[in-house]
């Protein structure tokens, strides 16, 4: 069973996208700030993971720079609240982002998303 | 004879100081209270704003940054870096090099690919000759704009600022300053939401960066200054910021904003001529002169004040540099008090004159002067055993109550509003300071207002004829505004 | 200020009782009176007096008196000098009961003298201060305090004293009641604000937490129709009855519903609505629509707003022109986002002046909105309102509504300076060239800002009749700014005829602006 951690402090939607990937058949991992995700990343060792941009302490950018330092061949997905700002989105995809999603979104369709990239 | 006049000294004296203590108390209070109802105002207004639309609509006005740098070659690169990233829309920085000494002017010509253009600069205010005016053919550093000029002082390199700045609206920053990003939305918020009453200016809170950690543009962990100085202008920054000047802005009688983060309207500025340079207190003197302008020509208008923390700065810690800026601190609001009598206890001046001009010549102007008078007085009524010495004594004691009072909420407040400081050993250190500032800190500031006295006595700084000459001249150019737009 | 202050600090010494007093002189000065003084000093430095009786009536039991010690003198008998003033009353008195004739004689430094030099004696002793007049009458007390203050003793000095602190002590005793009054009550105030507030900080913590799950099953198990049709059975098994009529546990599910709405698309947010109005969270939005406060109605009003409640807008075009800044920003906003027609009315009716904040939300809403609906705004230029007309000239502009620019151009006549300046800029931006006859106009206006518009707006779509004009101007204009402006509109108008005003022995100034303008990096200012 694959293994998706989630960074993401809005409980409802981290709440809404775990209960979906579940009902695909992931195991899902939840944290709430950007400290916390960096340190499951090394500890979870996930084979996904999901993040929003904007976050308490550290920002998504970060997050993405050393989960693409520790853990270089893990997918990454953006969701971001920033919806689809130029600068963000360009320096994501520089640092080898999988995918970017802009809130608002369809959970339905990250699911597929993420069924996708994983197979 | 000689005893007799001594003896009405005191009984004057007295009565003066109970008036006063009373005064003070009441006062206060009243601030306290109108601060913390501006506060609940402003956070509930604030969970209806949403800035993301700000930055990029088409009907937001556009600012121009100013920030005046004399050797700032260390950081200025990063500083202006950081400016230049700031999210907004329709923005210009334009940095004035003050005449520095070191290589200000070359780091940033050489970091931003900098050259002089061909500006025909013709100075609406007067000002130190400008040497160049610099812009860059890159792409990425299109708003930047670089002005070299003489050295001339603060207040006259914003001065050529004014002149050349394009947009609707001026943002005058000490360059070391450290912005959010969000800073220029929020600042221009009051700006964007004036109806009837004219927003003339938006001030905002300076915060202490000492020994927090920054990150992009933002303090990221609060944390308490280690040293008893820098402890204490946390509290003042409470007591006089957060709650001082959330109260005056309620009743509309800011006479004072940041000189390190302040907003301004453009035209208004250029309309009363600009920053006055020959004084130490150029902030306050600006927005006291813009609003008599205001009041002169009865055209509604507020000041308004944005308290969430978008602005910090590494404050002094040492001790003499710490006593310079109170003594020119104190030598610009007497300065500027001075250039604005007519204000002072005058119907036409709205809340400015009757209340804003009155408090700030009795209770920050002269206020250390009274204070150390106070203190004599209650040594020489206990020095002859004058019986009455106990109840001025108690005075005193009140005194510190109020003052042990009066902070303890400012922090009660920035807890109840934002909480950054959130660490229980910071609260206990803060708590200890506030115990002991009344004995510690406080003395000195006293002593240091009253030597800004002396120094602005003894015609440090520019005082004298200079002064008034100036000022004229500064009227003389409103009056011909005035002329030529009727 | 400073004659004020001269006037305030008189008034203040006229307020210190007993000054007037001190500089009277306490010495009577008639006779029996100043007796009466000396009886009541006793004893006086340098004063004393004797008795002078005649020969007659003087017994041998007086001549023997040692009280009055008299002596043989040419005239009569002369009794011994008395220091003592308050004895006068008791002597005098066994002379009269003997009914012997005597007259008192004063003496100064054992010399008989006048009762007025005397009297000038005394005043002047008393003046210069070196002797003190004694006061009968002293409560203990006082006279310790004075004692103990070594002060020195004038009558004055003493009532003043009394007085004052007395004053002072109440005055001090109300200051420092009143102080711990009103500290007490703030600080139980701030208290038992601080209690709630953490107290329901932490409810609505646990609200959160226990609304995650229902939610979250709703979503993604039950379609918009199973929702639709959920009896109120089924909702409380979800969402408890008891907890939903609780005012915090409603709040915190229209936050987190709304919340979502923002952040999901498609399906969820037809979900979202239909469970908002299951849950009769429509209700209680319009409800708060009726609150006093004024934040209560904006909330009200968003949730109605972002929850697309079609049924209350009877109901907020009551706001629409509220004095409350807030109410009536989200009221019109309410109005435009959900009205079928796109409703403009409450817009051009508002008395308020506009401000930008305002003017920003309503684009947003007026571009999402313009997607699928019609934008008759025509309707906001007939508004009184002067800030709504300048905005309906901007919409014209920034949506690019050139079908509109005929109700533009027939509305010139009647345009204040304000809305010149913008329809001057949308003329530009469109590209409205048949309007330079227009844009002529205003170049010779004498308002500046008109003419600065004017000649922006001339750079683009000017014509000949413009380049004149312009060179026109040119020679007449003082300002350095304005010029400027003139001249680089006249470059990108012609730039022959900027070549030939600028060339030659033109004045300085005309070349400085002139380099200014063709250098390429300047080409935005």
């Amino acid at each position: 069973m694959k293994k998706i951690l989630i960074i993401e402090d809005d409980k409802l939607i981290s709440s809404l996208v775990q209960f979906r990937l579940k009902k695909e058949g992931y195991e899902t991992h939840l944290v709430c700030d950007g400290n916390e995700g960096i340190l499951a990343i090394d500890s979870y060792l996930p084979d996904m993971i999901i993040t929003d941009v904007m976050m308490p302490f550290r920002s998504g950018i970060e997050i993405i720079h050393h989960a693409r330092q520790s853990q270089p061949n893990t997918p990454i997905i953006v969701l971001s609240s920033l919806g689809e700002e130029e600068e963000v989105v360009l320096e994501a995809f520089n640092l080898g982002v999988s995918d970017f999603i802009p809130k608002p979104f369809n959970p339905n369709e990250l699911a597929i998303r993420v069924k996708r990239i994983l197979k | 004879m000689y005893s007799f006049l001594f003896f009405l000294l005191l009984e004057i004296f007295g009565l003066m100081f109970l008036i006063l203590s009373f005064s003070v108390i009441l006062i206060y209070l009243i601030l306290m209270v109108l601060s913390a109802l501006e506060m609940r105002d402003f956070l509930r207004k604030n969970s209806f704003a949403d800035y993301g639309d700000i930055i990029t609509s088409p009907i937001t006005p556009g600012v121009s940054i100013l920030a005046p740098a004399y050797n700032e070659g260390q950081n200025i690169v990063q500083n202006a870096q950081s400016l230049l990233s700031l999210h907004y829309g329709k923005f210009e920085v334009i940095l004035i090099n003050d005449g520095s000494k070191d290589d200000t002017l070359e780091k940033l010509i050489s970091s931003f690919e900098l050259e002089k253009t061909n500006y025909a600069y013709h100075p609406e205010i007067e000002t130190k000759a400008v040497r160049g005016i610099y812009r860059s053919k890159n792409m990425s550093f299109r708003r930047l704009t670089v002005i070299d000029k003489e050295n001339g002082g603060k207040a006259d390199a914003l001065n050529t600022g004014i002149n050349i700045a394009s947009l609707e609206i001026l943002a005058c920053i000490d360059v070391d300053c450290i912005l959010s990003s969000d800073s220029i939305s929020r600042m221009v918020r009051p700006f964007m939401e004036e109806t009837n009453r004219k927003v003339i200016a938006v001030g905002g809170v300076v915060g202490i960066a000492n020994n927090c950690d920054v990150k992009d543009g933002t303090v990221t962990t609060y944390n308490v200054p280690e040293t008893v100085l820098g402890k204490f202008q946390v509290i003042e920054y409470f007591r006089a910021f957060l709650m001082g000047r959330m109260a005056w802005s309620r009743v509309n009688g800011l006479m004072l904003i940041s000189g390190a983060f302040g907003f301004f309207r453009k035209d208004l500025v250029r309309a009363v001529g600009g920053y006055f340079p020959k004084t130490v207190g150029e902030d306050m003197e600006l927005v006291v002169r813009m609003r008599r302008y205001m009041y002169e020509q009865k055209i509604p208008h507020k000041v308004s004040f944005v308290p969430d923390p978008l602005c910090w700065t590494e404050v002094p810690e040492d001790q003499k540099v710490l006593s310079r800026q109170r003594n020119r601190w104190m030598r610009g609001t007497i300065e500027t008090l001075q250039l604005h009598q007519a204000l002072g206890l005058n119907p036409k001046y709205g809340i400015v004159g009757m209340i804003s001009y009155p408090f700030w010549s009795v209770f920050e102007k002269f206020a250390p002067i009274i204070e150390a008078s106070g203190i004599i007085y209650t040594i020489t009524l206990l020095a002859i055993g004058d019986f009455s010495a106990i109840y001025f004594f108690a005075l005193l004691v009140m005194m510190y109550l109020l003052s042990l009072l009066v902070s303890s909420f400012s922090v009660l407040y920035e807890q109840i509003a934002f909480n950054h400081y959130k660490e229980k050993k910071d609260l206990r250190k803060l708590i200890w300071m506030i115990l002991t500032e009344p004995f510690v800190i406080h003395p000195k500031v006293v002593y240091w207002g009253i030597l800004g006295h002396i120094d602005f006595i003894k015609g440090k700084g520019g005082w004298g004829a200079m002064i008034r000459t100036g000022f004229k001249k500064a009227e003389d150019k409103r009056n011909l505004a005035e002329q030529s737009t009727t | 200020m400073s004659k004020r202050l001269h006037w305030i600090i008189f008034g203040l010494f006229s307020l210190i009782p007993g000054l007037s007093q001190a500089q009277e002189d306490p010495v009577p000065r008639d006779s029996t009176g100043f007796y009466e003084f000396l009886k009541s000093q006793r004893e006086v430095p340098g004063l004393s007096y004797r008795y002078i009786f005649s020969e007659k009536g003087i017994t041998l039991a007086y001549r023997s008196d040692s009280l009055f010690s008299l002596s043989k003198t040419d005239s009569g008998y002369v009794s011994k000098p008395f220091a003592d003033f308050s004895w006068i009353d008791e002597l005098q008195q066994q002379l009269v009961v003997d009914s012997l004739m005597y007259q008192i004689q004063l003496e100064l430094y054992s010399q008989p003298k006048s009762i007025e030099v005397a009297q000038e004696y005394l005043s002047d002793l008393i003046g210069k201060g070196d002797y003190l007049v004694k006061v009968q009458e002293d409560l203990p007390d006082v006279d310790l305090v004075s004692l103990a203050a070594k002060m020195p003793y004038l009558p004055v000095q003493k009532f003043k004293l009394k007085f004052m602190s007395d004053y002072r002590l109440l005055a001090v005793t109300l200051i420092i009641v009143f102080f711990f009054i009103a500290s007490a009550a703030m600080i139980i105030s701030m208290l038992v604000m601080k209690a709630n507030k953490i107290k329901r900080e932490a409810l609505q913590d646990e609200y959160e937490g226990i609304i995650i799950e229902p939610l979250t099953t709703l979503l993604f198990e039950k379609g918009v129709k199973d929702i639709m049709a959920m009896d109120e059975a089924e909702i409380h098994s979800f969402f408890p009855k008891n907890l939903l009529v609780k005012e915090l546990y409603q709040h915190v599910l229209i936050d987190r519903i709304i919340g979502l709405n923002k952040k999901m698309k498609g399906e969820f947010k037809e979900k979202l609505k239909a469970l908002y109005k299951k849950l009769e969270l429509d209700k209680v939005s319009i409800k708060s629509l009726h609150h006093r406060k004024w934040d209560r109605v904006t909330m009200g009003l968003v949730q109605i707003n972002e929850m697309d409640l079609i049924e209350a807008l009877p109901e907020v075009k009551k706001f629409t022109n509220s004095s409350n800044f807030h109410i009536r920003s989200r009221a019109v906003s309410a109005l435009l986002n959900l009205s079928e027609h796109v409703d403009f009315k409450a817009l051009r009716d508002q008395t308020y002046p506009l401000s930008l904040w305002q003017q920003m939300n309503y684009l947003r809403i007026i571009r999402f909105v313009g997607l699928h609906k019609d934008l008759n705004f025509e309707t906001l230029l007939d508004s009184k309102n002067q800030s709504i007309r300048v905005f309906a000239i901007k919409l014209v502009r920034i949506l690019g509504r050139v079908d509109m620019i005929d109700r533009l151009i027939s509305y010139e006549e009647t345009a204040s300076d304000e809305e010149k300046i913008e329809i001057l800029e949308t003329y530009a931006t469109v590209g409205a060239h048949m309007e330079s006859r227009f844009i002529n106009v205003c170049l010779r206006s004498s308002n500046p800002s008109v003419a600065a518009a004017a000649a922006k707006a001339a750079a683009v779509i000017g014509d000949a009749d413009s380049e004149e004009i312009l060179l026109d101007l040119l020679q007449s204009e003082t300002d350095f700014r304005r010029k400027r402006s003139f001249l680089r509109s006249l470059y990108k108008l012609n730039k022959e005829k900027f070549e030939m005003v600028t060339s030659g022995d033109s004045s300085s100034d005309l070349l400085e602006i002139r380099n200014h303008i063709l250098d390429p990096m300047l080409q935005d200012v």
